[in-house]
């Protein structure tokens, strides 16, 4: 799939670009994001598009934020449908994220 | 149309031109654009979708009216879980309740239809088994009527319970694929699809604060589509909802897989997701040890819950509120996950203190108790609980570690009750998980349904929970709608009724106690006669039609009506009819009136000893009613199919009601009180309700008969019930074990029941028959002998009728809402100040 990048400063935001992450392009998704977390430190993860996830999805998040905690970096959300964070909520993934609300909101955060 | 249906349909308003042509229009529109049809062409059940397309109509209106009222008043909101919600047909009620059943019916006529043959096209939505079910359906009925803001939440089952064909005396089950035709009464609502994960593990880390933090991982997801049906209360302005949730796959199918050229593995995920609602189990007890029964009672606690707290969140503030503004009340313990469901949402997703949460989920949750057979109660083996719901597991186990606690802080030492009480069964590998006991942890109230089964409750099935809160334990005898089983059901005694006494009783049952000093008045009974062998003789021809059997209206119609079960005992009904046929064709000894014995009752699939029963009914019938010296005398019918709406037929012209049940078996039961509602005397045990109805008909007005529980307790701790002795010392009990032996009743089928003497002559009979078998003849010989002095018959079954006031589940329902729910005073429900 192709993950649209925007570099600010030291900060790579990416938008996930598909409706649904889930078991059938959750392994794309992790290939093509391989190059930006290596590149990369801070990211933030922009979900506006998605609107469903399932446990392959989450799983592949949570992939990234190893990955990036991995090397003292983070991971931000952003831009959440209420259906993808009642996901995040319910398995509790919401805790080990950190999510804003807007692209800019994460990057404020990252910054400060 | 009877001239006298009218009297009791005051509600309605004028059946003027205007209002007739106006439904006839909205029937036309409906048989065009919604049904898509000509008119010339619609076949009659089409014509009976377009006839509750248009009742649909009316019911949406006073369903979103009631929805704003709700809104604006923000009242506290009643949610009733319930695996099965056995409807039957619902446009009748809907008719009845609205006041414009004589509209339509004129509606229909100026089409030249029938209403009663319209009525009976509809599918009964047979979403449950039995008691249980039906009970359900009742108190949605008194919840719209009584105006109480309460939602009922069930399955939408694609196959209700299974149809019952009979073949050679032996029972077939076939499909019931209620939905294949459609049906006008349900409201999809995918709008408001809900995500519900199952399986998976728990990955055990910290959250950004260093904070433990059991995450959900590997799940896979289901899709719960609700269904809104709608629910009507008698001459109320409030229709409410029964939501049914249906499950379908997260995708319609895995595009990858289909594109690689496998498009069955492609759909197989779809269809094993869509498999959750596909079927209700056909058992009226408990189902073991199911994947899919578990995945199928999660799915409907956590849509359910869902919905309720999203409903919350729209309403109302934080959730030290929740409890204030929600009650859930949980029909036995299928649907008891909500207890670990509650705590999840708000610990995991809310992040309330697990203190806090607790306090909120035991004021909001109450648990009604529906079986004292220790084997009844549901379990689930841990491997399989931690399989398809990991993180409820880790809930449940905090909370009775917490439990736990409390108990040894309670009971120092005392290890025995710390393993009695444990949610988690560790006595034999694998270990259970008790769900009774966590639904009475996690409960404020926990009711049994009648009063001798509340008492059972406390002291047999949980003392030491009662112990431990007994402030949480009370009764909420069971009840039924007096609008759907007599309105509805017996309009002649319905109108009857109303002619003599008013109308108060459609809404306050009590009000049939005004019929007691009419018991003994000559006129009102030959009416009351009048009604009941009209009701015979409507039975007479669907047990010609159905059982290929002719059978006399003026016999007395003794009717023993319910699920096959050992403990409900139709062997016992069996042994009395052959007693009666072998005295009468051996020892010559007339019976004291003639009778015909009516049977209907479904046996679950694999429950052998019921199956063998219906087949024994059957070869009993066959003998008797083909042998000419028993002709005038006895006859043995065996209704097939047996189901609300063939209810609604058999019970008005019952004379007898047979709740036979061994004592201390039957929770409650609802029959005995649609049978007494409708004028049949009850001969029975006292077990259940039956006591109940004993004590307000008075004792003069039933057959009691058998052993108490407390007698039956004796004989079980003493070991001392020797069933030989009966068997040896009375000849009538050697005679009829003997015919089971001897192939009298299985001539083609050598030693078919060879099985029974066997059964019954064990010292560990469970259901003693043998000790319960002269008491119930003699019991059958005085209802026999009364039966033939009429006035006093019909005075006895006119005195039932007017002593069941306290059996309207409005009754029962207003006493859940007073006493467990804290609902009072809805406007124009003096039942529940």
């Amino acid at each position: 799939m192709e993950i649209a990048v925007d570099q600010i400063g030291s900060i790579a935001v990416a938008t996930v670009p598909v409706d649904e992450l889930d078991a059938s392009n959750a392994g794309e998704f992790k290939r093509d994001i391989a190059p930006v977390l290596q590149a990369n430190t801070r990211l933030v993860l922009d979900l506006s598009r998605l609107r469903f996830v399932d446990s392959s999805g989450l799983g592949a998040m949570v992939s990234c934020l190893r990955q990036l905690s991995a090397k003292s970096g983070d991971l931000k959300l952003c831009g959440m449908s209420k259906q993808v964070r009642g996901l995040f909520e319910l398995v509790r993934m919401h805790r080990i994220f950190d999510i804003y609300g807007t692209k800019e909101e994460a990057i404020h955060a990252f910054e400060h | 149309m009877p001239s006298n249906t009218k009297r009791v349909e005051k509600v309605e308003k004028p059946a003027t031109a205007d209002l007739i042509s106006s439904i006839q229009e909205s029937i036309r529109r409906h048989a065009r654009y919604s049904l898509g049809k000509l008119w010339n062409d619609l076949s009659r059940r089409e014509l009976f979708n377009a006839v509750a397309l248009s009742v649909r109509d009316r019911l949406v209106d006073q369903m979103l009216e009631t929805e704003e009222r709700y809104r604006k008043d923000a009242p506290k909101r009643i949610n009733y879980l319930s695996i099965e919600f056995l409807i039957g047909q619902s446009l009748g009620n809907h008719l009845h309740n609205l006041g414009i059943r004589d509209l339509y019916r004129q509606a229909l006529s100026n089409f030249g239809a029938d209403l009663e043959a319209v009525e009976e096209c509809e599918e009964d939505a047979a979403l449950g088994n039995g008691g249980l079910g039906r009970l359900a359906a009742c108190f949605l009925d008194s919840f719209a009527t009584l105006g109480i803001p309460a939602c009922g939440y069930g399955i939408n089952y694609e196959y209700g319970l299974f149809k019952q064909e009979i073949d050679d005396g032996y029972q077939i089950e076939k499909a019931d694929n209620w939905l294949a035709q459609s049906t006008p009464w349900e409201i999809p609502r995918p709008d408001e699809a809900c995500l519900v994960p199952v399986y998976g593990r728990i990955e055990h880390g910290v959250d950004r604060k260093g904070v433990y933090n059991p995450m959900w991982m590997d799940w896979k997801v289901l899709i719960g589509i609700p269904h809104d049906m709608l629910i009507s209360g008698y001459g109320s302005r409030t229709v409410s909802l029964l939501r049914l949730y249906a499950a379908r796959s997260s995708r319609d199918f895995d595009m990858q897989i289909f594109n690689d050229g496998d498009y069955f593995k492609a759909v197989e995920q779809k269809i094993a997701s869509e498999t959750i609602s596909k079927l209700l189990y056909p058992s009226d007890a408990i189902v073991v040890g199911k994947e899919l029964r578990l995945v199928q009672e999660y799915f409907l606690v956590a849509c359910a819950m869902r919905d309720i707290v999203r409903r919350f969140e729209q309403d109302h503030g934080g959730f030290q509120d929740f409890s204030a503004k929600v009650a859930l009340q949980l029909n036995d313990t299928h649907p008891a996950l909500a207890v670990a469901e509650l705590m999840r949402i708000l610990v995991d997703e809310k992040e309330l203190e697990w203190e806090e949460a607790w306090t909120i989920t035991q004021a909001t949750l109450g648990y009604t108790n529906h079986t004292l057979a220790p084997e009844a109660l549901e379990k689930w083996p841990v491997p399989l609980f931690e399989s398809v719901l990991p993180r409820h597991l880790q809930i449940i186990y905090e909370i009775n570690r917490r439990l736990l606690d409390r108990v040894s802080v309670t009971y120092p030492g005392d290890v025995e009750r710390i393993r009695r009480m444990s949610i988690i069964e560790e006595s034999a590998p694998p270990k259970q998980v008790r769900m009774a006991s966590l639904a009475m942890v996690g409960s404020h109230s926990i009711n049994g349904v009648s009063g001798i089964h509340t008492e059972l409750v406390k002291t047999s099935l949980a003392p030491d929970f009662f112990q431990l809160f007994p402030e949480r334990f009370n009764n909420k005898t069971n009840g039924i709608t007096q609008r759907q089983w007599l309105l509805k059901a017996n309009p002649g005694l319905a109108n009857l009724i109303s002619s003599t006494i008013g109308e108060r009783w459609l809404t306050d049952l009590y009000g049939l106690r005004d019929l007691e000093s009419h018991a003994a008045n000559a006129g009102f009974q030959a009416e009351f006669h009048k009604v009941k062998r009209s009701n015979k003789e409507k039975l007479a021809r669907i047990i010609r039609d159905t059982a290929r059997l002719k059978v006399d209206p003026d016999s007395l119609f003794d009717v023993q009506v319910k699920r096959i079960h050992a403990y409900k005992r139709q062997l016992l009904n069996v042994m009395h009819i052959i007693d009666e046929y072998l005295s009468l064709v051996e020892d010559g000894r007339q019976p004291t009136v003639p009778r015909t014995y009516i049977f209907a009752g479904k046996a679950a699939p694999g429950y052998w000893f019921a199956k063998q029963i219906i087949k024994l009914i059957h070869n009993v019938g066959r003998v008797i009613n083909n042998d000419s010296r028993a002709s005038q005398w006895i006859k043995v019918a065996f209704v097939p199919d047996y189901r609300v709406s063939l209810a609604e037929k058999i019970i008005p012209a019952a004379d007898l009601s047979e709740q036979i049940s061994t004592a201390g078996t039957e929770a409650s039961g609802t029959g005995n009180m649609k049978l007494a509602l409708n004028g049949a005397v009850t001969i029975g045990t006292l077990d259940g309700a039956n006591i109940e109805i004993l004590e307000e008909v008075g004792e003069d007005n039933l057959f009691i008969c058998g052993l108490k529980v407390a007698e039956i307790r004796v004989m079980r701790e003493q070991k001392s019930y020797r069933p030989g002795e009966y068997y040896a010392r009375n000849p009538h009990v050697k005679r009829v074990v003997d015919s089971f032996s001897s192939n009298l009743f299985c001539p083609h089928e050598p030693d078919l029941f060879a099985w029974i003497p066997a059964s019954v002559l064990d010292a560990n009979d469970e259901h003693f028959h043998l000790a319960d078998f002269t008491p119930y003849v003699e019991a059958q010989e005085k209802a026999g002998n009364t039966f033939r002095d009429r006035g006093r018959w019909v005075r006895m079954a006119i005195l039932n009728v007017a002593g069941m006031g306290k059996f309207s589940s409005d009754r029962t329902v207003a006493e859940y809402a007073r006493e467990i729910w804290g609902v009072r005073g809805v406007k124009g429900s003096t039942l529940l100040d």
